[in-house]
């Protein structure tokens, strides 16, 4: 599984389409956007913005990973490379983490560096940094566990990215995450509140705040750890089929 | 050392294998040969312990194969699978660790395996900088990290160059000289003559024959003897056998030299002109085309 993890981390390292897509186009969005919906606007207004955009851009940019990640089962599935490593002691189970856990520290590297952005250029709070990377661990876990299922799932490259956009982008929308969550409709405040997307949102706004009340987090927590799980229980049960495609 | 029981498998309505038994000494190169379709891919497939879900038994050493065997096995898959953004040694290790090396034994067995690939200079650069022979080369080397007992290669010399052919035949006899089992399978029959012991004929997903090759050729193959020059195929039926081939003729006769000696005598006294005449030995592609009527290209 070492094994794996290493070789993987390795060549993620030299992605640079990889780097652009989960640093340098979540910072290039998020300044863009703090100047248009910051233009004309006092202090307060101002402040309030950047405090909602800087983590709904997190949340929103961490679940592109999903693309890289269909990108690497597909190639895996497709090229052999799955059935190759069937033919080894190496497990399942250890294959997939071996793919797996790379794709957290990307994530999890992703989301500290995007609120160091936010705090060095916009000097937004970080409250309860403690808290902050529980929840940073725990959406890491949620988005890389849903793009795995994903990855098992999908027969297409093509169809795991629009997956992916739909997941993204109206998870953004639906989650609250590009407008205040009270100024959206009520039936799209009822559906966003069963997405992760918004739990995790909110969580981060508190905790950035300062603000994080005990109950709210362990509840965000166990919302983002089910759906996780659930994420992994799917790909489980899709690994065999998964495999059975590589093999031919 | 593997025994292959009554094996049967399915890919939904199509037999792919079908009630295959063989037996498989130890230290021994075994072909497995067949048109492309005939099931080779799927029994290695099954030997490798990839595919899992099949009827029948494979023993290994007299115990089932199953995972916990898969230390002694090494799988040489048909396609090219390697990890092309890194180099020659972190593809090696790579294979190593799945199968346990580490430290200094890896590094040793690394060197090793880069020294018999033929590839010791090369081991820092890229995969993606390769040619394709030295890729499959390199696709041999991560089978044997582990020095496995059992090797099994699937096409291993599909679309090389002649260079890298006879580097990988090279690697193969090494392989046997250290007391490897190899399974070889192939469409080219002319590798499994010169590489194999044993070899046995897929058609179909069935065993048409097996055995050892020399005892085959000896069995099914006939001697022919080709003749080309001025002289037609009803005076060279007296004699046997004919068939056109290239421009002349193939002659099938149980006593090919007493046959040669008549045509000799013929042509001398009938003043016919021979461009060519010669005794042609016997090759495996003459017992499949014997077994199934069919050439192996067809």
């Amino acid at each position: 599984m070492i094994a794996i993890f290493k070789v993987e981390l390795k060549k993620h390292a030299q992605d640079k389409g990889l780097f652009f897509w989960m640093l340098g186009l979540p910072i290039l969005f998020t300044i863009i956007f703090i100047a248009i919906f910051t233009a004309n606007t006092d202090a307060a207004m101002r402040q309030e913005v950047i405090l909602s955009i800087i983590p709904g851009y997190v949340v929103m940019f961490v679940f592109f990973i999903m693309i890289s990640m269909v990108q690497v089962f597909i190639k895996d599935r497709d090229k052999g490379t799955t059935s190759r490593l069937a033919s080894t002691p190496l497990s399942s189970f250890h294959y997939l983490l071996g793919k797996w856990l790379p794709f957290m520290c990307i994530v999890l590297i992703q989301i500290i560096v995007l609120f160091l952005f936010g705090r060095l250029v916009y000097d937004v709070p970080l409250g309860e940094p403690i808290t902050l990377l529980i929840l940073s661990l725990f959406i890491t876990f949620t988005v890389t566990a849903i793009g795995l299922a994903m990855s098992l799932t999908v027969n297409t490259e093509n169809m795991g990215i629009a997956i992916t956009q739909i997941i993204a982008l109206g998870g953004a929308m639906l989650g609250g995450l590009w407008v205040p969550f009270e100024m959206m409709p009520d039936f799209m405040q009822t559906i966003g509140r069963f997405l992760p997307q918004y739990w995790a949102h909110q969580s981060f706004q508190d905790a950035m705040a300062g603000t994080t009340e005990l109950t709210e987090l362990i509840k965000t927590l166990a919302i983002l750890f089910a759906v996780g799980l659930a994420a992994i229980i799917t790909a489980m049960i899709r690994y065999p089929s998964f495999l059975r495609k590589s093999v031919g | 050392m593997l025994t292959i029981r009554n094996v049967t498998k399915h890919y939904d309505s199509i037999e792919a294998v079908k009630d295959v038994s063989i037996s498989i000494p130890e230290g021994v190169c075994y072909g497995l040969v067949g048109p492309n379709g005939a099931g080779k891919s799927t029994l290695i497939k099954m030997i490798a312990t990839i595919i899992r879900d099949y009827k029948g038994s494979i023993q290994f050493n007299e115990k089932k194969l199953n995972s916990t065997l898969k230390n002694k096995l090494g799988y040489v898959p048909q396609d090219i699978i390697l990890e092309e953004e890194i180099n020659a040694i972190g593809n090696l290790n790579l294979f190593g660790r799945i199968y346990g090396l580490k430290g200094s034994q890896l590094e040793l067995r690394t060197r090793e395996v880069l020294e018999l690939i033929g590839l010791r200079d090369r081991g820092k650069d890229k995969v993606i900088t390769f040619s394709g022979g030295m890729k499959r080369r390199l696709n041999i080397g991560c089978a044997i990290m582990h020095n496995p007992d059992l090797i099994i290669m699937d096409e291993p010399t599909v679309g090389i160059d002649p260079q890298s052919r006879k580097y990988i035949f090279q690697m193969i006899e090494e392989l046997k000289s250290a007391g490897c089992t190899i399974i070889y399978a192939s469409h080219y029959m002319e590798e499994v003559e010169k590489l194999c012991d044993y070899v046995a004929f897929l058609d179909r997903g069935q065993i048409v024959e097996n055995g050892a090759v020399g005892k085959l050729l000896q069995q099914y193959a006939v001697p022919s003897i080709y003749i080309k020059g001025n002289i037609s195929q009803d005076k060279l039926e007296q004699y046997g056998t004919v068939s056109a081939k290239k421009d002349g003729f193939l002659l099938y006769t149980k006593e090919p030299l007493a046959a040669m000696g008549k045509i000799i005598a013929y042509c001398q006294e009938n003043s016919v002109d021979v461009e060519r005449l010669e005794l042609v030995r016997p090759r495996l592609e003459d017992v499949f085309f014997k077994l199934t009527g069919s050439n192996l290209r067809d």
